[in-house]
């Protein structure tokens, strides 16, 4: 058994909603770019002065008593979850019917219980959506088309007994069936006015001159057409949420673990229930003086495990603490597609994901954000130019080993250190670095490097390649001098 | 020699509670090794560096420590496996690791901050116990098929002070991790717990190219000497190593010339 909510004339109703003291003066809803805009919606008080939908501005405006409104789709969003709202006190299960805005099927089978019979519900429903400020039509059949076009086509309640569709709606024009223009114009030209002519035609005769659409339209005259319900859910990622209050702020971590623990593996088990897994997980925590402090873990890969999750989130909040004692938590989750990979025996060795989340997490705990990761090296002509990325090793997969020669590894200085060097014929023959003297046997350069002249960070210098020694110890090294600050440099150390 | 055999089987049932098959005897598996990628030090360390035990390359400055390092995790990266540098002083350069032909994305680089506590902290004692957490961490997650502590800067005052229960520890979880550690150090510090010693020495000086107008840098020689390498006694070698190796690495420059 359905019962349909239909608004009729929703657009006006919705802009009257917004401005209630515009009900029972004339108006139009305009919509479209401005200058071309056009009466979209007017209500009926405008409808009998004379106004029609589709009239341009000025057509409408050439009506002195009026009032033009603009088209505001947040105030039909309004409208919408209103009725939704308004719906949902009486069914579970709602179905939106797209073709006709504002209008909604309830499944009120078994509602009788709660509200009387079908009668008594369908007044009830009536007057709620009346308290909350629109006016419209109730139909109650046992067939959803039947209930549908009822609502549309009748005013004021309608209750259809098991069995009477066709007769309910014989009476109402064929227009109601939501006709598409072309079968209208057919429908007119062949005479058929109502929805119980429709329904007295031969079906075979329909069919062989309408084709299927024949033979869907004579059912819904008949009130016969079935009908799939689809109930709206509510958004599933929206309610992946857990939010607890506290009593008094609490400033130690430790003790949140356990709501935390609880919080994480209530969300997880929804997560489960779907066959998912939690691809990131916000935390945001109110702090006492009204402040918030929101952090985002955010796991390599999808994750169905608590202790993980919980560890990540420890460790996360550990490295940014906040600033104040906590009064309330929240934990907003997101949820994806758990990983699944194939492994094979004979693959080469790769850290198991979730371990490596932990453990990465760990070492930005215990070294700082950009001292753990993948070296990556820059488009840039600086000489050791690089930027840490995240360590996220692709699939382990063989390359073959390119015969390159070894190079010298240099072991560079950061920041570089300041040395002494002493010039002979604009050529170091000796250098003086953290208290030793070291005297250069093989120099080689200048090499003159510079970048960014163009802007404000720009750099110079002159790089050589010295051979130092300092009785036993010899050392390769490469100094730079800076012309700017007048000051040698070490830049590395090959080994 | 049926007499023999049958006094053998009497005498290890007899023992058999005490000693398994205390006759017989026992297959030694041959090491599984990660070549380094160069020929003349692979052919001495008998294949290449041993996975699951800790290797200790030692040496002063300039002798090839980390260009032998980084070749070594080339190849191992080249294989699709994932491996760490622990680096206590911060001197890694990714373009030479780049060049040495090691695959960064594979290659987790941590790096010990010397910044980031006050001044007063900033002793090597500091970035030390971090770059042992660090290992010790890397360790226990497993999956790395190799892990280099960097410790090459760092005075052997200072590594020789870790306590010995450390290395032993190390040694423990690398091999449960099946994991091939390398530590690059001035001194050996590892003692009885490295598999395989290697001292870098000072080789022939080779001198700066002078064919151009300005003399470069463009070759090093490099001598390595091993130590110690429990793995020697394996029957799968047939022929003893040599002590001593020779190779020489060149510079990015020089490739292009």
């Amino acid at each position: 058994m359905y019962a349909v909510l239909h608004p009729s004339n929703f657009f006006a109703q919705a802009a009257a909603h917004q401005s209630p003291e515009l009900r029972k003066r004339p108006f139009v809803v305009l919509d479209g770019e401005p200058p071309t805009e056009m009466v979209f919606a007017a209500n009926h008080v405008a409808r009998s002065q004379g106004v029609e939908v589709g009239m341009t501005r000025l057509q409408a405006e050439a009506f002195p008593e009026v009032t033009s409104l603009r088209r505001v789709i947040e105030h039909e969003h309004k409208a919408h979850a209103t009725l939704h709202h308004v719906a949902c006190m009486f069914s579970p299960r709602i179905e939106s019917v797209e073709e006709r805005p504002g209008t909604y099927a309830l499944d009120i089978r078994g509602m009788d219980l709660l509200f009387g019979d079908v009668g008594q519900l369908a007044n009830k429903l009536r007057r709620s959506v009346m308290a909350a400020g629109f006016l419209a039509n109730i139909a109650v059949a046992e067939n959803f088309h039947a209930a549908v076009s009822l609502a549309c086509g009748r005013t004021g309640v309608s209750v259809v007994p098991s069995g009477c569709e066709a007769h309910a709606i014989g009476q109402l024009p064929v227009t109601a069936l939501h006709l598409a223009p072309e079968h209208e114009a057919t429908f007119a030209a062949w005479g058929i006015r109502t929805c119980a002519e429709l329904a007295a035609l031969a079906e075979t005769d329909v069919i062989a001159r309408l084709g299927q659409v024949g033979k869907k339209l004579h059912s819904l005259a008949r009130g016969a057409w079935p009908h799939l319900m689809f109930p709206i859910e509510p958004s599933f990622e929206a309610g992946l949420v857990e939010r607890m209050e506290l009593d008094f702020p609490v400033e130690e971590l430790e003790r949140l673990l356990f709501l935390l623990s609880r919080m994480t593996t209530a969300l997880l088990e929804r997560v489960r229930g779907k066959a998912r897994a939690i691809a990131a997980l916000r935390v945001v925590l109110r702090l006492d003086g009204g402040a918030q402090h929101e952090r985002t873990v955010r796991p390599a890969l999808p994750l169905q495990d608590t202790a993980t999750l919980l560890k990540l989130i420890q460790l996360d909040l550990e490295t940014h603490p906040p600033s104040a004692g906590i009064v309330g938590l929240e934990l907003h989750a997101q949820s994806a597609a758990p990983y699944r990979a194939q492994h094979g025996l004979f693959l080469p060795q790769a850290p198991e994901p979730g371990q490596l989340e932990v453990m990465l997490a760990r070492m930005r705990k215990l070294l700082g954000e950009q001292r753990v990761g993948s070296p990556e090296l820059t488009d840039d002509h600086r000489p050791n130019a690089f930027r840490m990325v995240p360590f996220e090793p692709p699939p382990p997969r063989r390359n073959e080993r390119q015969s390159l020669s070894t190079p010298v590894a240099l072991r560079v200085s950061r920041p570089p250190h300041m040395v002494g060097v002493a010039l002979a014929n604009h050529t170091p023959v000796r250098v003086f670095w953290d208290g030793a003297a070291y005297a250069v046997r093989d120099a080689a350069g200048p090499v003159r490097v510079s970048g960014q002249w163009w802007s404000e960070a720009n750099w110079c210098r002159e790089e050589w390649d010295v051979r130092l020694e300092n009785g036993t110890v010899e050392r390769l090294c490469r100094i730079a001098f800076d012309p700017r600050s007048r000051c040698w440099y070490l830049q590395g150390t090959y080994d | 020699m049926p007499s023999a055999a049958i006094i053998r089987v009497q005498i290890e049932s007899t023992l058999a509670q005490r000693v398994p098959a205390a006759l017989t005897l026992k297959i030694k598996h041959a090491p599984e090794v990660f070549a380094s990628g160069m020929a003349e030090v692979d052919a001495m360390l008998g294949g290449g560096v041993p996975r699951g035990t800790i290797t200790e390359v030692s040496g002063p400055s300039s002798t090839g420590k980390t260009s032998f390092a980084l070749c070594t995790l080339a190849s191992i990266t080249q294989l699709g496996n994932a491996c760490a540098w622990v680096d206590v002083s911060d001197a890694l350069s990714p373009e030479t690791a780049a060049a040495s032909g090691v695959e960064l994305q594979r290659l987790l680089w941590l790096r010990m901050s010397a910044d980031r506590r006050t001044k007063l902290a900033d002793k090597p004692w500091s970035r030390l116990e971090q770059a042992l957490r660090a290992t010790d961490l890397l360790l226990q997650t497993g999956g790395f098929a190799a892990v280099v502590l960097d410790m090459s800067d760092v005075l052997p005052q200072h590594t020789q002070r870790i306590p010995l229960g450390t290395w032993y520890r190390f040694r423990l979880a690398a091999e449960h991790a099946r994991t091939a550690l390398v530590f690059l150090t001035q001194s050996p510090c590892a003692s009885s717990c490295a598999t395989l010693s290697l001292r870098c020495e000072p080789a022939a000086v080779v001198p700066f190219s002078s064919q151009g107008e300005t003399p470069l840098f463009e070759r090093q020689q490099y001598q390595f000497a091993r130590e110690r390498n429990r793995n020697e006694s394996s029957p799968f070698l047939q022929r003893k190593p040599a002590q001593r190796v020779n190779w020489s690495a060149e510079t990015l420059w020089s490739r292009v010339r």
